[in-house]
């Protein structure tokens, strides 16, 4: 017990000679102005350094002015890209943010996508049910081979506890082969032999809206951003979601049926991917392809991550990210710079909105 | 004489509120020093800035008559200080010699753990205390690993030892041995300063006093000076004693329990063949020392754990065995739960959302399809202004914000929104002041004197004998005993305790 005291000499000077240091604290409440204020600082940051990647790539500012603003506002037919690669991004946006309100970590969008597509698919090449209603079928058919595809992992986490990350993740990959198991098999192009499903037929593609090449997919897309806002942030639903994000003990104590909505609200996730990837075979490539999906499941994710899981925001979000997949694709073609760059811009986004959460909780301050 | 510690004109804010104002405190070497106060007083604030977890914004530090610096906990352990917090430091899946080796590098792993083993048997044999060292501190119980911690803290070289509200979690006769323990400590030398709301144990233990309010120290005496009563009024301001009042008008059962009994599933804590019934305008108060069954009852009666046997009737007529938390709530029964912030409240969401969502299959709130929050955001004021709810600024504000007295109050203000006819209580005070405390109490009594049955749980023996019409004690899973009020505190002290 008779330890002795460790000398203090040694350990502690007067106060007054330290110099100062940060401290991290806690903040108790953040205001909504300081809030927005952080995270978009958050967003400028993430961009400066995408920004700066790509100077240091070899696209000067002048040329990134141009590629992200001036050729995409000043022609019609650059605004209707964006328009058209909207649409698909934002049910992705959409299937990842019911998903994310119940915390029910969908990453297998892809794997839904590639479903609902193969559904639709069926549904065009089969030519099943009455020319008349056939899109309708389609748009049925996908967004229930999305659920379906997702009620394997929401089985599994229900009744084993085994964790939705690995189980769609992995059903990615699954997804993946089979597609390309059809595509290289049975339901390869008759016509050109290519991997891919044969063109829709007239009736079984979303049609334009008379304005450049935007089809019905983007108000499809508005729509259901609509729906899902009222499901949300309106209906008794969107209330008991809150209850089951924030604290499932509680919810069910105090009489909600947390595995009901958990399970709705990841079904709906899987039927809303389903309908993403509908969107892409019968709005823009009016046929299955090997590779529609690519890229869809991590935007999606970053969508309703940026939008803080609001369908609302889901829509604006989307519109930005469309912008970042088009202007892409021209520096891919103009400037020599790999697709993946709009992966990478993406990540960075993310990280950066992310980080600056912490200042949201936290406040740093110099003390001496 | 020197002091241990001194602490002069300490402040600290937190986002802009005041925790603690120019506090001083002095604590000799070979004194228990006990720092009493009300809940949000800033006792542990005032520790945690000693044990170097917060910096302060103003104020001096003295270690034995030093003026220190305190930058983080490493520093304060250089200085000899150690705390044992209210929830305590450890890993649970290691063994107890592991973290306290964790805690106190000495060299190598092996080496370390020699020295370590060598200096915990000296010391485990100089102050008596027996813990397996060997099995992970997950299996200990809480008494044990709080040694765990104080031999944790002692291996390390501490000769002021903080401990933030040591007998809360402890029965009485575990209490005393370790405040016995503190003593002999103090008796060796080393200072020791007792964070508590427990007057008794500051009466019987205690050298000298620091009574804290508001953040600020107020008075420092001896406990010889000052009475029970005088002491109440230091701490809470004003003298607030509150008597047993019996239920006047009992009458038919609303409860009834019948050989219930929990699955277990390898679960510790199981519950076997309780009957009990509880009757409209009485308090059933169920005492028991915590894990023998108290969570396992009050889980199967909210209806968020199923019973594998036995019956739950509510009103003799509507059996809810198997029923879900939504029809136990339609059919009358509220429940006040032991821990606020995991089935009370939904933390993150808002005051309002937490009080409406009590209410919401009554449609009062809008409907299916459309939620009207004006609606509720209306209904919540009226009932947090009824119920005295503090600190709310805005009932937007989210619900983590309010202190714990406040968060039960929001909570009972949901619950009692129905007129329910069956209320669980399950440790309804735990952790709230004195005069939370009694408010809570208040309102238990009026719901029983409206005609609601109540089923109090709690591990407080006197707030059981201050409130109960009838007592239950609980012990491994089963009902041993049942008293009339008012009963001997002895009696229902052993049956609690009782291993026959």
């Amino acid at each position: 017990m008779a330890e002795p005291i460790v000398a203090l000499d040694a350990a502690m000077p007067a106060p007054s000679r330290r110099p100062g240091r940060m401290t991290v604290e806690i903040r108790q409440t953040s205001p909504a102005g300081q809030k927005i204020l952080i995270r978009g600082a958050g967003l400028l940051i993430g961009l400066a350094i995408s920004v700066a990647i790509l100077a240091w790539a070899g696209v000067g500012l002048g040329n990134l002015a141009n590629e992200f603003v001036y050729a995409i506002f000043s022609d019609s037919r650059s605004v209707a890209s964006v328009l058209i690669q909207m649409a698909p991004l934002l049910i992705a946006g959409l299937a990842a943010c019911v998903a994310f309100r119940v915390r029910f970590w969908n990453i297998g969008i892809e794997g839904q996508m590639i479903f609902g597509s193969i559904a639709a698919t069926l549904v065009a090449i089969t030519d099943f049910g009455p020319p008349a209603l056939r899109l309708v079928v389609m748009l049925m058919a996908a967004a229930l081979g999305g659920m379906g595809w997702i009620f394997v992992p929401v089985a599994l986490k229900l009744k084993l506890g085994i964790s939705e990350v690995v189980s769609t993740l992995l059903l990615n990959y699954v997804a993946l082969n089979f597609l390309l198991h059809l595509l290289y098999g049975s339901w390869q192009d008759p016509k050109s032999s290519f991997p891919h499903s044969e063109q829709y037929d007239a009736i079984e593609r979303l049609s334009p809206l008379g304005w450049e090449n935007v089809t019905l997919a983007l108000p499809l897309a508005l729509l259901l951003a609509l729906l899902l806002w009222w499901a949300l942030n309106i209906s008794r639903f969107g209330f008991f979601t809150r209850f089951v994000h924030a604290n499932p003990k509680m919810a069910k104590a105090i009489g909600i049926p947390v595995l009901g909505v958990t399970c709705a609200a990841a079904l709906l996730s899987g039927a809303l991917a389903g309908v993403a990837g509908f969107a892409i075979s019968a709005g823009i490539e009016y046929r299955m392809t090997q590779s529609f999906f690519f890229g869809y499941g991590f935007s999606g994710i970053l969508i309703a991550f940026l939008a803080r899981n609001n369908p609302i925001g889901v829509i604006i979000v989307a519109f930005f990210v469309a912008i970042l997949f088009v202007a892409g694709q021209s520096l891919q073609v103009f400037y020599q710079i790999p697709g993946a760059i709009v992966q990478l811009i993406q990540a960075i986004v993310v990280i950066s909105v992310a980080a600056a959460e912490f200042f949201i909780r936290h406040r740093l301050k110099w003390t001496r | 004489m020197t002091s241990a510690l001194e602490l002069s004109g300490i402040s600290k804010s937190f986002d802009g509120f005041r925790a603690i104002a120019a506090a001083d405190l002095d604590v000799r070497s070979g004194e228990v020093h006990a720092l009493l106060g009300e809940n949000g007083a800033g006792k542990s604030s005032l520790m945690n800035i000693v044990a170097g977890l917060y910096a302060p914004d103003e104020g001096t530090i003295r270690v034995q008559g030093r003026p220190v610096r305190i930058g983080g906990p490493l520093d304060a352990r250089r200085l000899g200080i150690g705390m044992v917090h209210q929830h305590y430091k450890l890993v649970k899946s290691f063994s107890a010699l592991e973290n306290i080796l964790l805690a106190n590098p000495e060299g190598g792993f092996a080496r370390g753990r020699a020295t370590i083993d060598t200096a915990l048997a000296r010391l485990a044999d100089s102050i008596g205390f027996t813990v397996d060292l060997t099995k992970p501190v997950g299996a200990l119980s809480i008494a044990e690993q709080q040694r765990v911690e104080i031999l944790k803290m002692l291996v390390g070289g501490a000769r002021l030892l903080i401990l933030d509200e040591p007998t809360a979690v402890l029965t009485d006769m575990e209490a005393e041995r370790l405040l016995a323990m503190l003593r002999h400590l103090a008796s060796e030398g080393a200072a020791v300063i007792l964070v508590t709301h427990k007057l008794g144990d500051v009466m019987r233990h205690a050298d000298r006093l620091t009574v804290m309010r508001n953040g600020k120290t107020i008075a420092t005496a001896t406990p010889g000076t000052l009475n029970a009563g005088e002491l109440t009024k230091l701490v809470v301001g004003t003298t607030t004693t509150e008597c047993a009042a019996p239920a006047q008008n009992v009458g038919a059962p609303v409860l009834s329990l019948t050989s219930v009994s929990s699955g277990g599933n390898g679960r510790r804590e199981t519950l076997s063949d309780v009957t009990l019934r509880i009757c409209s305008g009485e308090i059933y108060g169920l005492a028991g020392v915590g894990g023998n069954g108290q969570t396992e009852l009050a889980e199967i009666l909210m209806g968020v754990a199923t019973a594998a046997a036995g019956r739950i009737m509510l009103e003799e007529t509507v059996n809810i065995t198997h029923a879900a938390p939504k029809t136990r709530r339609a059919k009358g029964l509220a429940v006040i739960p032991a821990d606020r912030h995991s089935y009370g409240l939904a933390s993150e969401l808002s005051i309002a959302d937490n009080y409406a969502i009590g209410d919401v299959y009554s449609g009062k709130y809008g409907g299916v399809l459309r939620m009207k929050s004006s609606v509720a955001q209306s209904a919540a004021g009226v009932a947090v202004a009824a119920h005295d709810v503090q600190g709310v600024r805005s009932l937007a504000h989210k619900a983590a914000l309010l202190s714990g007295g406040n968060a039960q109050k929001l909570v009972i203000a949901r619950e009692f929104a129905g007129a329910p006819r069956v209320i669980l209580a399950h440790s309804p005070s735990r952790g709230l002041d004195v005069r939370a405390a009694a408010a809570v109490h208040a309102r238990l009594r009026s719901a029983r004197d409206g005609g609601a049955g109540i089923l109090l749980i709690s591990e407080d023996l006197d707030e059981i004998l201050l409130l109960a019409d009838r007592i239950g004690v609980m012990n491994r899973g089963r009902l041993v005993a049942e008293f009339a009020a008012p009963a001997d505190r002895q009696a229902v002290g052993e049956a609690m305790v009782s291993h026959g």
